[in-house]
């Protein structure tokens, strides 16, 4: 009975927090703006409550916007490269210039290209990194990291493991082939295969950031192909010798840009938490959220960040791995339907 | 007349659930793999082409991983349980038993998902497994336990273990005990007793259990994806894949159907033993 | 020698099974930031960080309400069917009830899939709800296999007599039939509350916002490698291992009775 009394008082505190929460905005993000760190001083501030859903691939996240009904979604986190696909769609809303600290972020990241239409400007980078190569520096030696054809060698066997995103290894597989990732076609995707192949023969496990950051923590690997500072910036501290770097002939940048959807039914609050992202503040709590650390867009986040997280963030390097690295490869639905599949062979092989 | 009015009336609530939330949903999948993407656009129609992937060899494969990780799981985990399950039933003095059983099967309490995931701290490198093996001089260097089909295999063993000595075990207290005391009277040897009065007794028990261990087994996305480190993808995982990364629906439900297909053969195979509906 | 081989096969065996949770629960008092050998020393630090996430304890709550609620829902549209097809001549009876327990024998995958798809074509939200859709549908088959299996000739008899001596329907299934089957209830009721509880396809298909615990740890899984992994599996250890014991206690005081 008393426990019966239990269950019923809390179904009713449930059931009437969600009708109490004044304002309440729905957003569709990638795991690192789970963290309480990042959003509750953010709920705090303005009362605005954030209910979160982490989603996988672009694909997905677009088939769940365009079956869900209007007013589902208010704000949306996505890969920089992939805005014009959500533009084309229509689900974006613009945003004003002028609530937005367009001068403060670095300017090579902005991806004006992808993230403006016709002038008006559909989502603002809000953080950044790069899938290269993350290594254990106590086993390999640095000239062994400066380019894929030491690690396609038969001393790497079982010491690698494959992120397990599609876009960037095939970006850096495509850089390491000398290809250039914004205008891959299909043509290309033999020798792409090529060295993925190569890859997955090598490689001890295939996997997503925890599955790869175990394996590069208890030394099952010794290289992890995609990684870069947000694999390895938590561990750092704890195994300093866990580390990455750019080889020789470049890797890819990654980007994810957040906007706030055409049909919210609360722009103005989705409006204010997209203020607070970009704010120097949000900026350096989203570049070191507990789910993947990454650079800020935003430099006036530099001011916020201590001088270690700066460190490890390798905040005064920027502009020379910015000046070395690709894009991410954006390819259209046919071609992205080919890597995908290609993906699952090289998984399967 | 009235009663069976009342009969009805009593068994329409959960026959109208089970139709509307699983027949019905079924049905649609099924209608769904005869769709196709175009795109982002779901075409309706009769298109066999979703099934035809299941001969790309990326597939192909996914279907053959499932099929011997499932078979390696309830051969193993039968060979595994039955044992435990006698030695239980028969050997250990009747006040522990109820406490036995219990710590055999403890870790069904803690969350699946992290039971897996414990799964991998242990065949690590560094791990407890690896740590045993190097201390008693079995192998020099660490082995490559963690991220393979012998973690995925080893993970869901352990769980079906589990579940396989309680059904078992369930089994064996209920045979009567002067069964066997019977047959030992009558000159039958140890092994005799077992192999013509126990299990044959037990076998609708032992078959149930393996079927339930193979398709709890062959659908399940959560050890595979945990410990197999995505050196090869069983036909779950795929099917996932194709849902978070693309959202594509049609091939999801042919895979989706074709897994259906496999479980319904397993169903067929071991019909005659099976007692579903007195587990 | 037989006895001792079997001791020693219990042993193995017993090895075996507790071994990873073992593991788990001593790393989860690993003083350091990696849940991995060597053992850094004891700390209580991860369970007051998990027992101050609001997330986890919201999904702790959604999985409760979702395994009570759905396994309540299930027990008693499993015990009304189970009732009408075991007193009632019905025709069809055997179809209906493979029909009933047939997605005992698939996979959970399928059983989400198809109501993912289902719901997202009527434009239905995902919410705590629909997933309890899902879980009675495949809770449901087991708590009426159990019932039909435990409707025996003894509880028919006198649910007759009290028919004789004037009852109503009603009052014979509320004040004979139930009470008689209250293990089977019960039985029921906790295995199909333990499934609930632990199910996480169905979950983390049919869910958008209220996840449960399961599919909480699974994002948990998927953004960093910690300890708070283990003291969560530890935490849900002892919390399941103590109903348990509780559920145990309770079945036990009540057949003694």
């Amino acid at each position: 009975m008393t426990l019966r009394r239990l269950l019923v008082s809390t179904a009713l505190a449930v059931l009437s927090a969600g009708a109490a929460a004044a304002q309440t905005i729905n957003a569709l993000v990638w795991c690192d703006h789970a963290d309480p760190a990042l959003i509750a001083p953010f709920e705090e501030a303005t009362g605005i409550r954030v209910n979160l859903r982490e989603y996988e691939g672009t694909g997905a996240a677009l088939a769940m916007l365009e079956q869900s009904r209007p007013g589902d979604w208010d704000v949306l986190v996505i890969d920089g490269i992939d805005v014009p696909r959500v533009v084309e769609a229509g689900l974006l809303a613009p945003l004003p210039a002028d609530r937005l600290p367009l001068g403060d972020l670095f300017p090579q990241v902005v991806l004006e290209d992808r993230t403006t239409r016709d002038g008006a400007i559909y989502a603002v980078t809000e953080k950044f990194g790069y899938n290269t190569l993350s290594y254990n520096s106590a086993r390999v030696p640095e000239a062994d990291v400066a380019s894929l054809d030491r690690l396609l060698t038969d001393d790497y066997a079982g010491r690698i493991a494959i992120y397990d995103y599609y876009l960037p290894v095939i970006g850096i597989a495509a850089a390491h082939l000398g290809l250039d990732t914004q205008s891959l076609t299909e043509a290309d995707l033999p020798a792409i295969r090529e060295v993925l192949f190569a890859m997955k023969d090598r490689a001890a496990t295939v996997g997503e950031v925890v599955a790869s950051q175990t394996a590069l923590a208890t030394g099952e690997v010794d290289v992890v192909i995609g990684g870069g500072e947000w694999l390895t910036g938590v561990l750092e501290p704890e195994q300093p010798e866990l580390t990455w770097t750019i080889p020789d002939r470049g890797a890819v940048l990654w980007s994810q840009a957040i906007g706030v959807l055409a049909d919210s039914r609360e722009p103005e609050a989705a409006l204010a938490f997209v203020e607070y992202i970009l704010s120097p503040e949000g900026q350096a709590r989203l570049a070191t959220s507990s789910c993947y650390w990454g650079m800020p867009a935003n430099r006036r986040a530099g001011e916020h960040l201590t001088e270690e997280q700066k460190r490890i963030l390798r905040w005064d390097s920027q502009e020379d791995y910015l000046s070395r690295v690709q894009l991410y490869p954006a390819p259209d639905e046919a071609l992205d339907a080919a890597m995908q599949d290609l993906w699952l062979e090289m998984l399967q092989r | 007349m009235t009663s069976r009015a009342g009969g009805w009336a009593l068994v329409a609530p959960a026959l109208l659930w089970t139709l509307c939330f699983f027949v019905l949903p079924f049905a649609v999948m099924a209608a769904m793999s005869l769709a196709r993407l175009e795109g982002r656009e779901l075409v309706w129609g009769f298109d066999l082409g979703n099934y035809a992937r299941l001969g790309d060899p990326a597939i192909a494969r996914a279907v053959l991983v499932s099929l011997e990780i499932t078979l390696t799981v309830t051969v193993v985990s039968v060979l595994l349980a039955y044992p435990l399950a006698a030695i239980l039933a028969f050997r250990v003095p009747e006040r522990w038993r109820r406490l036995a059983l219990m710590l055999a099967i403890l870790p069904f309490w803690t969350s699946y998902v992290v039971r897996s995931y414990s799964w991998l701290l242990v065949l690590s490198r560094e791990g407890i497994v690896n740590r045993v093996l190097m201390g008693i001089g079995l192998t020099d260097a660490p082995l490559t336990l963690a991220n393979t089909r012998f973690a995925t295999v080893t993970g869901f063993v352990h769980f079906f273990t589990m579940l396989l000595t309680l059904t078992i075990y369930a089994n064996l207290v209920q045979l009567p005990r002067n069964y066997a005391r019977a047959a030992q009277d009558l000159g039958a040897s140890r092994w005799q007793t077992f192999r013509h009065v126990i299990l044959p007794l037990t076998l609708p028990g032992i078959v149930t259990g393996a079927f339930l261990t193979f398709v709890l087994c062959i659908g399940d996305y959560v050890t595979p994806q945990i410990l197999g480190g995505n050196r090869e993808l069983a036909l779950p995982q795929v099917i996932m894949l194709q849902l978070g990364r693309r959202a594509d629906f049609p091939l999801a439900s042919a895979l989706s159907v074709a897994l259906m297909g496999m479980v319904t053969l397993a169903y067929l195979l071991s019909a005659r033993w099976l007692r579903l509906d007195r587990l | 020698m037989t006895r001792a081989l079997s001791w020693l096969y219990l042993l193995a065996l017993y090895g075996f099974i507790l071994l990873p949770v073992g593991a788990l629960v001593l790393f989860s008092f690993q003083d350091g930031g990696l849940p991995v050998p060597p053992f850094q020393g004891f700390s209580l630090r991860w369970y007051a960080d998990i027992l101050g996430d609001r997330a986890l304890m919201r999904a702790l709550l959604h999985s409760v309400l979702l395994a009570f609620g759905s396994s309540a829902l299930a027990c008693a549209l499993g015990f009304l069917a189970a009732w009408g097809l075991a007193r009632h001549a019905l025709p069809g009876a055997a179809l209906m009830r493979a029909i009933l327990v047939m997605p005992l024998a698939v996979s959970t995958l399928i059983v989400g899939l198809g109501l993912l798809i289902v719901l997202t074509r009527l434009g239905i939200g995902l919410s705590l709800w629909t997933a309890g859709i899902g879980h009675v549908v495949i809770n449901l088959p087991l708590c009426f296999a159990i019932l039909y299996a435990s409707m025996g000739d003894q509880q028919r008899s006198a649910e007759r007599a009290a028919r004789d001596l004037g009852a109503r329907e009603w009052q014979v299934l509320l004040l004979v039939a139930v009470p008689m089957l209250r293990p089977a209830l019960l039985a029921a009721f906790f295995l199909s509350v333990t499934l609930s509880w632990d199910e996480f396809i169905i979950a983390f298909l049919l869910t958008r916002f209220d996840v449960t615990l399961p599919v909480e740890i699974w994002s948990l899984l998927r953004s960093g490698l910690s300890p708070r992994l283990n003291a969560v599996g530890s935490l849900v250890f002892l919390v399941s291992a103590l109903a348990v014991v509780l559920a145990e206690i309770l079945l036990l005081a009540r057949r003694r009775t």
